[in-house]
């Protein structure tokens, strides 16, 4: 028998989890209490270099309720967990007596309820020899990696066809240091059963966490078992188990009992990464009818001293525009900050930003419109390695999105429309975002009372993983939604991928549509009644010579208010056509895409972590200072699907995780540029730079 | 770990002889700053005297002064009909502050008494001397995007954060007080100290001073006002500039909020005005004629200017 993925796949149903979630009752990490729970708290250091040079802890070992004071001096001795597909693990914690950033933890205070831990730790007094850090990436002093990673690419001879170009645009762009700011504090409650370790935590990815947790402690993968069946968001932060995973299972061991350590809002700040700051220089050529014949990007930007992160900010194969002529180059300068990370589109919302205003710049060169200019340029090969997408939804995004806002309506040239006394700018940006999937396995369970179990160590982080495999499972076995039980974010489920890089939904997806299959496989074939039935199922990236897989694609059309003597920006109106193959939820994809494009939105207007210039220390790590949207900076988001289930994997997903964030920010600029003349080249666009 | 005694007073007068009684005391009113700040460690108290329950909460109209209870709360005064529609300077400054949410608790009393939110000040791992005498002022070179071109002294650049403090200075609203030695009024405008070598003291406050409330001269019938804030989102945001104008028939009052270290009543842009009525360029001209701007914060010259022009041709244009 077959069955189709109708009626509930591609259907808006609303969350499964959502009434739990605002009944209190989905147990985040935070939410887990073990009777004889104790608490954490952590002590940080004030200053970006140096060594500790005393560490008194007398004063906190005697304060109400304190079990244990842990410092490097009687820390136990850790080894970094694996690398994983995102890099080396973080340095373990609490294991020398250097600083590198202000923040790093430097003792965990262990008491009976969380607030005696956290005043003990105020009583814990740190004694420094302060070295000058080095904080600038033009700092002499700072080490510098070229093609850390080894993404550089050069096609072609950029350098000649720049020199011979008939137009060249020449620009520097630069993007802040920014922080993921999750809703939910992360939270880890670690617990020992003799070699036994079981952590809650915030991640987004259990596995990870898992394996980073047998490496650090020495002990197998399978005495480790990491639970998150919910999660507070992420936005990128859960992707590496941070130092405090490790300190948390490090104080459970030290005091023999279940420890919990929920990070505070400044601790989020130094201790979950983030989006490091970057200076790009991209240059363009182009004939005089808009053909691109050359790309040279280069993006430099800060990695912590002793860390590692695998990233790119230059895109991939020049952000997929047909130019013979391209190189990208990635530099990453040795710093005394804090640990970077992962944050909404790593990378690559930073890279396109540069890049889709550098082509707004050329269009605005060329007198041709910013869409005919992306419509003249579309690959339709990957640029890196010649071969066809799997689809080309681009140009259907393009169509789509600018009839939607009424884009052709617009008077070309800059400071010609007008609101009263505001400037009106209307602006655009094209995104072609990586495809990416992962291995993954998933179980499904037919039970004797005829509902079904859906199990897999995936996380959902508020995306609607638990919605989507829930319609999946009732059209591939045929049951009401209801019947259908998911459940997610334990290591003893089959092993998942993490929900990031936009790859989870296709990796899952097909997973559990195999493990469905198999299972009605067994079932057709007789099994014993009234037991439960259970099968398993994989999904792995497929290996194609033949075809190029294509990630989503999208284009974003934004328009603007300046006031021309207030400088005040505000953007009234965006529209986002996306091309994400498969769409499981038309609603939850689109609070996907919304919420990406609110986080664009900060990236464009407002948001930046702002470190003190001489000591590094960040100087707004609380959300009062740190500026991120509020309803009246976000209009009305109008979101438009296109193209159709990608032929790459059985469920024809691509995944829209990310896709929605990064086309805003450039296309907010260009629609400045638009309103103002002014081409504004830093984020984010505040006030001074528009007077 | 640190002990609290938080006690409750019903009557103004045993609220004012509980701090006397305790240098270490602190009034706690709505609690949006008071707790915050202690949280953070910037500010330390032993002992909260929780002023909520006070009869201090009623707003009464005697003809000429709009008499404001000190705990009356931000959101209440701002839908007080006769706010509306004698002192939108008033309304708007109170509802362009914080969200709404913060000021069903905030009160009045609080909200003139709110601390800055200068990031030195509230992190006590790095140099005050508003919070720490001679500690030095890490703003000086440090992030100062956000603080004063006004007002200023070398050993403080922290900007005063209050909203609605604009709009009553230039309503010249005067401040009730009650203290050990029995109750007196202040005007708003002789209220707040600027740093000058003593950031520490903001106010002409003593210790144990309650405010009781303020009280507000209508302006004529028929006067103009209105409050403009610029600030970097649209809501739930502090000025980055701020101006308040009350364009009295013959007589235009004006100050200025974000850009100074204490709610700025804008004297010399007034001087302008009385000679030449019609004179916003020269007006906002002088008024920042003498601002003292740092690496970061040089954009605030010509953002006040322009928001004072703005505030003007809006409000005190014939
Ligand atoms: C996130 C955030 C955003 C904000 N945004 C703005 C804004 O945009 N504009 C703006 O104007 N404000 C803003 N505020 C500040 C807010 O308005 C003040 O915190 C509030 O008004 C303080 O009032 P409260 O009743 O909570 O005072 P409390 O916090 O209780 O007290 C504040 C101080 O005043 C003293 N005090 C209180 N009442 C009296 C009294 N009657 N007599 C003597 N001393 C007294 C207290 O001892 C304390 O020192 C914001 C605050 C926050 C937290």
């Amino acid at each position: 028998m077959t069955r189709t993925l109708a009626p509930l796949v591609g259907a808006a149903l609303d969350r499964v989890d959502g009434a739990r979630k605002v009944a209190g009752a989905a147990p985040y990490p935070n939410d887990v209490r073990y009777p004889d729970l104790a608490y954490a708290a952590l002590v940080r250091a004030t200053i970006s270099a140096g060594r500790v040079s005393g560490i008194e802890t007398e004063g906190a070992e005697g304060a109400p309720g304190v079990l244990t004071v842990i410092t490097h001096l009687t820390a136990p001795r850790l080894s970094r967990g694996p690398a994983t597909s995102i890099g080396p693990q973080p340095t373990p914690p609490l294991q020398g007596d250097r600083v590198d950033y202000d923040g790093q933890y430097l003792a965990v205070v262990v008491a009976g309820t969380r607030e005696q831990a956290v005043a003990a730790a105020d009583l814990v007094e740190v004694r420094y020899e302060v070295d000058e850090p080095v904080l600038r990436t033009e700092d002499p002093r700072a080490e510098r990696e070229e093609n850390p990673w080894h993404f550089d690419t050069t096609r072609g001879d950029p350098a000649g066809a720049l020199r011979t170009a008939e137009v060249r645009v020449d620009s520097t762009y630069t993007t802040p240091h920014l922080t993921n700011n999750p809703l939910g504090p992360f939270t880890t409650v670690a617990r020992w059963d003799g070699d036994d370790l079981t952590v809650h935590d915030s991640t987004q990815h259990t596995a990870n966490t898992r394996s980073a947790l047998a490496g650090v402690f020495g002990i197998p993968e399978e005495r480790v078992r990491v639970l998150a069946p919910f999660v507070g968001g992420g936005f990128g932060a859960g992707l590496r188990s941070w130092p405090h995973v490790t300190v948390a299972a490090m104080a459970a061991r030290v005091v023999g009992r279940p420890v919990a350590l929920e990070l505070t809002r400044p601790e989020m700040f130094t201790g979950t990464g983030g989006r490091p700051s970057t200076v790009q220089r991209i240059r363009l050529g182009s004939t005089v009818d808009g053909r691109l014949v050359a790309i040279d990007h280069h993006a430099e930007y800060p990695a912590a001293m002793d860390d590692a992160v695998r990233y790119r900010v230059t895109p991939r194969g020049a952000g997929a525009y047909a130019c013979p002529n391209f190189a990208a180059r990635d530099v990453q300068v040795r710093l005394n900050v804090p640990p970077t990370g992962h944050m909404r589109a790593p990378g690559t919302a930073e890279g396109l930003f540069a890049l889709e205003c550098a082509l707004d710049e050329l269009a605005f060169r060329l007198d041709i419109d910013p869409v005919d200019l992306r419509l003249r340029n579309v690959a339709e090969v990957d640029p890196e390695n010649g071969r066809p997408w799997t689809t080309t939804g681009l140009r259907e995004c393009y169509r789509v999105g600018a009839e939607r806002f009424g884009w052709y309506g617009r008077s070309p040239a800059p400071c010609s429309m007008r609101d009263g006394h505001r400037m009106v700018g209307y602006g655009m940006a094209g995104v072609t975002f990586g495809w990416t999937m992962m291995p993954c396995r998933a179980a499904a369970t037919l039970h004797p009372d005829g509902t079904a179990t859906i199990a897999t160590s995936a996380t959902d982080i508020g995306t609607g993983t638990y919605t989507i495999l829930t319609q999946l499972a009732a059209d591939l076995l045929d049951l009401p939604p209801d019947w259908v039980r998911v459940e997610l974010g334990d290591t003893r489920l089959p092993k998942a991928p993490a929900a990031g890089g936009s790859g989870l939904t296709a990796a899952v997806t097909n997973a559990v549509q195999d493990a469905c299959r198999n299972l009605l496989e067994i079932v057709r074939n007789g099994h014993p009644r009234g037991t439960d039935v259970r099968a398993e199922g994989a999904s792995a990236p497929p290996e194609r010579e033949d075809v190029a897989p294509s990630g989503a694609f999208a284009a974003v059309f934004a328009e603007v208010r300046v006031d021309p003597d207030l400088g005040e920006l505000r953007v009234v109106r965006l529209v986002t056509a996306v091309d994400g193959g498969r769409i499981m939820n038309p609603k939850l994809a689109a609070s996907q895409i919304i919420g990406g494009t609110v986080g664009g939105l900060g990236m464009a207007l407002m948001e930046r972590t702002t470190p003190d210039p001489g000591s590094g220390r960040i100087m707004n790590a609380n959300l009062g200072d740190y500026l991120v949207p509020v309803h009246a900076d976000v209009p009305d988001v109008d979101v438009l699907f296109v193209g159709g289930p990608d032929p790459l994997t059985p469920m024809g997903v691509k995944g829209v995780g990310e896709v929605g964030v990064v086309g805003v920010a450039p296309a907010v600029a260009n629609a400045v540029h638009h309103a103002t003349g002014r081409r504004l080249r830093a984020l984010p666009l505040t006030v001074e730079n528009l007077l | 770990m640190r002990t609290l005694e938080y006690v409750r007073v019903g009557e103004p007068a045993q609220a004012v002889a509980e701090l006397a009684a305790d240098p270490a005391a602190a009034f706690l009113a709505g609690g949006t700053t008071q707790l915050d700040l202690m949280k953070i460690g910037t500010v330390t108290a032993r002992r909260l005297v929780d002023i909520t329950r006070l009869p201090l909460r009623d707003v009464t109209f005697d003809g000429g002064d709009l008499r404001v209870g000190a705990l009356v709360t931000m959101e209440r005064l701002a839908r007080e009909p006769v706010v509306a529609q004698r002192l939108p300077v008033l309304r708007d400054a109170l509802l362009a502050g914080a969200s709404v949410q913060l000021r069903n608790a905030a009160t009045i009393g609080g909200n003139l008494l709110q601390r800055t939110r200068c990031p030195y000040f509230r992190d006590v791992a790095t140099a005050c001397n508003k919070r720490d005498p001679g500690a030095g002022c890490a703003a000086l070179e440090g992030v100062h995007r956000n603080h004063a071109i006004l007002g200023t002294s070398p050993h403080c650049i922290a900007t005063h954060p209050s909203d609605l403090a604009v709009a009553l200075v230039a309503l010249d609203a005067v401040v009730r007080l009650l203290g050990p030695d029995g109750p007196r009024t202040v005007p708003l405008t002789g209220f707040y100290l600027p740093p000058d070598d003593t950031p520490r003291l903001e106010t002409v406050l003593r210790h144990g001073d309650l405010v009781t409330g303020v009280d507000i001269p209508l302006p004529a019938q028929g006067t103009r006002s209105g409050y403009l804030k610029v600030r970097d989102r649209a809501s739930y945001d502090f000025a980055l500039a701020s101006a308040a104008v009350v364009a009295d028939p013959g007589r235009t009052r004006v100050a200025l909020g974000g850009v100074a270290t204490v709610p700025w009543r804008a004297r010399r842009a007034e001087a302008v005005l009385r000679e030449a009525p019609e004179a916003f360029v020269a007006a906002a001209g002088a008024e920042l004629a003498d601002a003292e701007p740092r690496r970061d914060n040089g954009y605030k010259v010509e953002l006040a200017r322009r928001t004072l022009i703005r505030a003007l041709s809006t409000w005190a244009a014939p």
